[in-house]
């Protein structure tokens, strides 16, 4: 049996919404242990006070990629037939910037605030349906933002492709970034505990 | 156990990351690195008549306005200029693995006949296009099917009622029905390609398949 199932009609589309639901559940559930469906540890990524979203997140790149890539290697997976989102850079840039913005001064993500409203809490429902009213508005004036939505189209990119290494060499060195990252998010926790216990003095 | 207890288990997880992430330097993994392809499964499918679409089921989904296909004319261009099934798009034979078509793509071959798609579909699947089907019979299949159907001498009721749809459907693509086998008879005029269709589109028979419309996918 080869991967991905869906491109390679193991499952129909049926059968996909209920395999997206089960994972969804599963997406949520971790994101929910790992603590994010709180606001206070979600911001206190921008605070430096606790990385666990830099850790969290990066630890699961780092753990996809490692399996898609051995997987790949095995000859379970085609990665070539694994869809990859098409680069919009300059739509892109904005539109992190915009979702940082919303971010920081709403305290979630789009799929934390979901977490948070399953878990009860009224910051997360209010977020959610802030998300809701910005699809919609989003929605109703994209004649206005049409341009910006499609601009700086160079296509599907990878980045073995732009920066012309090999794919292997790549992963090593996502790897290598992770974990440089996972020991600096550590030392900038300890050093800003230790700043605030010294201001506390 | 010694050894490994003075490492938290995070400490671990990232010394096998970095091993995994090293290793992964020799192994020879290209986004290129395809599934190769099973002939049994191959001849398994086409033996199934998972292979292909019927004219009926093209004209169907062409009516339903479905978009998760792609529909794909490998005739050269000036036969595609004259007539070519409403919504296809012209690949021609020799250019089918140049790129225009995507390997994820749902990807329907007709040719005139039957066989210039066939070989076309055989390297394709060769290649690892796993959603690559052909339309039964080409363009001739299309013309005998949909656009100049043909009533059976003495049809019975569920024959008839068959054939008035078949009807509908003809009228929908610019085509007309035809007398019982007339041997020697004018070959039928192709619609203009062009030409929008006059009629309203014919309701569909129950149990037609109706597949989903294409779907964004990312997150």
């Amino acid at each position: 049996m080869s991967a991905p199932f869906y491109k390679l009609g193991a499952f129909g589309d049926e059968a996909s919404l209920i395999v997206a639901f089960l994972i969804g559940i599963g997406f949520g559930f971790f994101l929910e242990r790992a603590g994010f469906g709180s606001a206070r540890k979600l911001v206190s990524q921008f605070y430096l006070n606790d990385l666990a979203v830099f850790k969290v997140m990066f630890t699961a790149i780092v753990t996809a990629m490692l399996g898609v890539t051995y997987l790949s290697w095995a000859g379970v997976l085609d990665l070539s037939l694994v869809y990859l989102v098409p680069t919009y850079w300059i739509a892109q840039v904005v539109g992190g910037l915009l979702l940082g913005v919303g971010f920081v001064v709403g305290g979630y993500c789009p799929g934390t605030s979901v977490v948070s409203t399953a878990t009860g809490k009224l910051d997360g429902l209010v977020f959610l349906l802030g998300f809701a009213a910005g699809t919609l508005g989003f929605a109703l004036s994209f004649p206005l933002v049409k341009g910006l939505y499609a601009a700086g189209d160079i296509g599907t990119k990878t980045l073995p492709q732009v920066l012309g290494v090999p794919y292997g060499i790549l992963v090593f060195g996502v790897v290598l970034m992770a974990v440089g990252g996972f020991m600096g998010a550590t030392w900038v926790e300890k050093w800003m505990a230790a700043k605030a216990a010294r201001a506390a003095e | 156990m010694g050894l490994l207890s003075k490492f938290s288990l995070n400490q671990k997880l990232g010394v096998l990351a970095l091993a995994l992430g090293a290793l992964a330097v020799f192994a020879n993994v290209a986004p290129g690195h395809t599934v190769k392809v099973n002939a049994k499964e191959l001849l398994t499918g086409v033996a199934r008549a998972e292979d292909h679409v019927t004219p009926q089921e093209l004209a169907a989904w062409i009516i339903e306005g479905r978009a998760d296909y792609r529909l794909v004319d490998i005739r050269d261009e000036k036969a595609f200029a004259e007539y070519h099934i409403p919504t296809a798009e012209n690949v021609p034979l020799a250019t089918v693995t140049d790129g225009a078509l995507g390997r994820t793509d749902k990807i329907v071959l007709y040719g005139d006949g039957g066989i210039h798609a066939a070989q076309a579909w055989m390297v394709l699947k060769g290649k690892g296009y796993p959603r690559v089907y052909t339309l039964l019979e080409g363009l001739d299949g299309w013309k005998d099917e949909v656009l100049f159907p043909v009533m059976a001498e003495s049809p019975t009721a569920e024959q008839q009622a068959r054939f008035e749809r078949a009807v509908q459907v003809a009228r929908f693509f610019g085509g007309q029905p035809r007398a019982a086998a007339a041997p020697g008879a004018e070959p039928m005029a192709l619609p203009v390609t062009a030409a929008a269709p006059a009629v309203a589109p014919p309701t569909l028979p129950a149990g037609a398949s109706s597949g989903p419309k294409k779907k964004r996918e990312g997150c």
